[in-house]
């Protein structure tokens, strides 16, 4: 009797299972193995593992979410730091959440009108005496952007993991004669570290596939795994190699999990 | 009496409009066990952590071996803490752990081996250095606390109640171990609880704190034999307290009756309180007794029945005996003079030694005149 | 000192954060056209917003799109976190929870693309169902981890009182799971609403051409250029999201009183 009513509860939740998250993996995967015209086929694999262009494209595109992810964690860790000392610090948390709740794209959007031609970034450099400069559409604008989108979801698991920490370990290395520096190095960061890697998570992974941003910011210069899978199933309508790269943006998004997932550590919190 | 190690003097703290130390004045000698006791939310972990520098106090000053360290950092002072839930830090091994101050110091490789080894092995985990944090029990980490502590050589230990997340039976063990330790680094312990039988068994010397404020300083004899007031009475073991008056030196009235007791100074006919410790209690037939009781209820505890009994006058009596009662049996209760302790409303700890010192004097006089 | 360098590091990283913003809803009151030079306050982008039909229906789809699947989405994302905690495998448990967070980590992309080579092999047209379907799909994920914490917090004891009291299990779910998991409800509630409303690669994917929400609307004038109706447009947004923000804090705030207040009386 319960065992059956427990089964009525769970079939919406499973259908959504099945429908929703393993038929759409599954379906990319097949996808994967036909051509335009409809037929099984490796030469999707066999072209993008042969074709210069891809490779590129797909090295490029990890490199530029290194780079976000890295620019995104020099910024974030020290602002959850000093933010977690702060008094009001719910408060202030609350105001780095505030900017994600505004619609990406309006933000995309206010970044179009500041790195115009004549916006507020080029008057800035004219007032310096650099002079107006081509700063929209370029590499540089885009990592910027991308970087601005992704701080606010970097501070987050940061910021938790310090309030996570006992403050008792911080008293007990300041006790053992630690200065705050060696505090930080030796006990702080290290046990804070799976924040920063929730971060990475956070932050790489969208990175890779950030394709209205290459449209909007960067001008098509900068092409993300993303863009790609964008053009080939709206554009060229070509969704065996769109789902070719789908796959490897799946695969390279499994690895940065494994990297970042928590390891078995030596320690473990005591209680 | 050997030099101060650490003296406060007129420590006071508040936080916001809250005063949680109220003029503290405490000095601690060297290599001597000193407890602080009290109720959670006493001030006693706050004492502590001034001592330790986690802390600054609001008004008054904080001296090490008889120089003022208010604004020294916690790291620069030669006292380490074994804290309350240990703080061993996870990511690291039991011998790193232990190491982590003394490769902060930039003590030479093998002698933070060799004081880690001997640290280790002064808390009977030799050869646990390359475990994980994670895979020791309670009572193991405890001792890994306080072998990172001790490897500091600190001329002062702070333990912050160290062994309230114990079963009892580690407990005891870790009592004995924890004095045993103490006596043979020969360095001053200051140990925060709120068990008094904690306190009672391992101190040289107890600061009974309540709301801030030290009552009552001693060794654990003096306090559990002569409790300052209500409070220290009732914190420390059990007790029988009744009002009482003071008739003249060595006389009070309790219960319907006149008794002698031991206590003096005290101005005839002022009112006060008595204490009775339950094991002072002798149950007696009714002709010499000295008080008549009706048992109640009792409870075999093992080495002896607790006993509860209502005299003539309703007062309430505990009594530890021996041998059992019969419930609803009336019978009679009897004590020594010096079993009576007599305690003076509102009296400070300065005034009761100073009284003290009068009347015993007295005694001593006698003594000699004899 | 030290604090200095720290309170000019904030105000510089909040600076950053909050210049855009701020920019884009101040170029809202402009009488220019462009986000260039300030040219004397007006209401006049406001005007157009709201006499621009075309945009007004636009926001009454993206609105009831998020409504819709955020209350489907709860629902089914509360019924699934029941019955995770109902597991009494571990393996089942664990394997049911990385199932549950694939389309959290997943990139919109991948959920977009793969969700439209879904639709379009059922032979699903393309507008507001296949939307809505989208919506509900990647909305259930952050309920279910919403609601997880707030049952796993809820003892055993308490259910066994319940049960001893003389409770039936359709008592037990009404009277005492539900009302104890509410605020994990609410929480996950106003999640999925912010991931509808914040969505825009999903959908862009498999809206089709008759149906558009804010987002990918934004996305085609944006492409366009500058035009200050979507400045006033973000005007509107941005109130609207101080509102929604306003509206979670209050309601965690409130359950974490009450909660507050119920362990004072216990203690």
């Amino acid at each position: 009797m319960t065992k059956r009513r427990t089964w009525t509860y769970f079939l919406p939740y499973g259908l959504w299972l099945a429908l929703f998250v393993i038929a759409p993996v599954a379906l990319i995967v097949y996808q994967s193995f036909f051509d335009l015209g409809h037929h099984f086929t490796f030469s999707n694999y066999s072209t993008y593992f042969q074709s210069a262009t891809y490779l590129k494209m797909t090295a490029n595109s990890v490199w530029y979410a290194f780079l976000i992810t890295l620019f995104t964690g020099l910024i974030s860790y020290p602002t959850a730091y000093f933010i977690h000392q702060l008094k009001h610090r719910q408060f202030w948390l609350l105001l780095v959440i505030l900017p994600t709740w505004i619609n990406i794209l309006l933000k995309a959007y206010a970044f179009i009108g500041i790195f115009s031609q004549a916006g507020l970034a080029n008057q800035f450099l004219t007032f310096i005496g650099i002079g107006p400069q081509q700063i929209l559409f370029t590499n540089a604008s885009f990592i910027f952007v991308a970087t601005y989108i992704q701080i606010p979801f970097m501070i987050l698991p940061i910021y938790n993991a310090l309030d996570d920490l006992n403050p008792a370990f911080v008293n007990a290395s300041r006790d053992l004669g630690a200065s705050n520096w060696q505090t930080f190095r030796h006990v702080i960061f290290p046990l804070t570290l799976p924040g920063v890697k929730a971060g990475v998570q956070a932050v790489f992974i969208p990175s890779l596939s950030l394709f209205m941003l290459t449209r909007l910011i960067g001008g098509n210069k900068v092409i993300t795994l993303g863009t790609a899978i964008e053009e080939h199933f709206l554009t060229t309508m070509n969704w065996g190699m769109g789902s070719t790269i789908g796959v490897v943006l799946i695969i390279a998004m499994i690895i940065v999990m494994l990297l970042t997932g928590d390891q078995k550590s030596k320690g473990g919190t005591p209680r | 009496m050997t030099e101060p190690i650490i003296t406060l003097r007129n420590v006071t703290k508040r936080y916001d409009s809250h005063t949680i130390l109220k003029n503290i004045n405490l000095t601690l000698e060297s290599g001597k066990f000193y407890t602080l006791l009290g109720p959670s939310g006493c001030g006693k972990t706050t004492i502590l952590r001034a001592i330790a520098g986690f802390m600054q106090v609001s008004e008054g000053d904080v001296l090490f071996a008889g120089k003022r360290i208010n604004e020294v950092p916690a790291n620069k002072r030669n006292v380490n803490t074994v804290f309350q839930d240990y703080a061993l830090f996870p990511h690291m091994t039991v011998a790193e752990n232990v190491a982590f101050g003394l490769t902060l110091k930039k003590v030479a490789k093998d002698e933070i081996a060799q004081r880690v080894a001997q640290a280790l092995k002064l808390v009977q985990l030799a050869d646990y250095g390359d475990r994980a944090i994670s895979e020791l029990s309670g009572g193991q980490q405890q001792r890994i606390a306080i072998a990172r502590a001790i490897v500091m050589a600190p001329k002062v230990l702070l333990l912050d109640e160290p062994l309230s997340a114990l079963d009892a039976k580690l407990r005891r063990q870790m009592q004995y171990e924890l004095r045993d330790l103490q006596q043979r680094l020969g360095i001053t312990f200051l140990f925060v609880t709120h068990d008094q039988e904690e306190a009672l068994a391992m101190s040289d010397e107890i600061f009974v704190m309540n709301q801030g404020e030290i009552l009552q300083s001693g060794s654990p004899v003096d306090i559990y034999d002569e409790p300052i007031n209500h409070f220290v009475a009732n914190f420390i073991g059990e007790s029988n307290i009744l009002p009482a008056k003071m008739i003249a030196d060595f006389q009070v009235a309790f219960g319907g009756h006149q008794f002698e007791c031991a206590d003096a100074g005290i101005p005839d006919n002022e009112p006060v309180e008595v204490v009775i410790r339950p094991e002072d209690l002798t149950l007696t037939t009714l002709d010499q007794a000295k008080l008549t009781v009706t048992i109640d209820t009792q409870l075999f505890r093992g080495d002896y029945y607790e006993i509860a009994a209502t005299d003539n006058l309703g007062n309430a009596w505990l009594i530890h005996s021996v041998n059992p009662a019969e419930d609803g049996e009336t019978i009679g209760i009897t004590f020594r003079p010096q079993d009576l302790h007599v305690m003076r409303f509102g009296e400070k700890e300065a005034e009761f030694d100073a009284r003290l010192e009068t009347y015993e004097e007295l005694e001593d006089d006698d003594v000699d005149e004899t | 000192m030290k604090h200095k360098f720290a309170n000019v590091y904030l105000i510089l990283v909040f600076l950053i954060l909050y210049a855009p913003i701020i920019f884009l809803i101040a170029y809202s009151f402009s009488q220019g056209e462009t986000m260039t030079n300030f040219h004397g306050f007006t209401w006049r982008h406001y005007q157009t917003l709201f006499s621009d039909s075309r945009m007004l229906a636009i926001v009454a789809n993206t609105l009831l799109v998020a409504l819709l699947s955020a209350l489907i989405a709860t629902l089914i994302g509360t019924l699934g976190a029941l019955s995770i905690t109902r597991t009494t495998k571990r393996v089942t448990r664990e394997s049911l929870l990385a199932l549950n967070n694939v389309l959290m980590v997943s990139p919109d992309v991948i959920i977009g693309a793969s969700f439209l080579i879904f639709f379009t092999m059922l032979k699903i047209p393309l507008g507001f169902g296949t939307v809505l379907m989208s919506h509900i799909a990647f909305e259930i994920p952050i309920v279910v981890l919403m609601v997880l914490p707030r049952l796993r917090e809820m003892s055993a004891s308490l259910l066994d009182a319940a049960q001893d009291l003389g409770a039936t299990t359709r008592q037990l779910l009404t009277q005492v799971i539900i009302p104890f998991i509410s605020p994990g409800i609410f929480a996950g509630f106003f999640m999925a609403l912010t991931y509808s409303l914040d969505d825009f690669a999903v959908t862009f994917f498999v809206t089709g051409n008759g149906f558009s929400t804010l987002s990918v609307e934004i996305y085609s004038r944006a492409r366009q250029g500058i035009n200050l109706e979507i400045n006033a447009l973000s005007g509107v947004m941005f109130l609207f999201s101080l509102l929604l923000v306003g509206g979670y804090y209050w309601i965690q705030q409130a359950s974490h009183k009450r909660r507050q207040r119920k362990r004072e009386v216990a203690s």
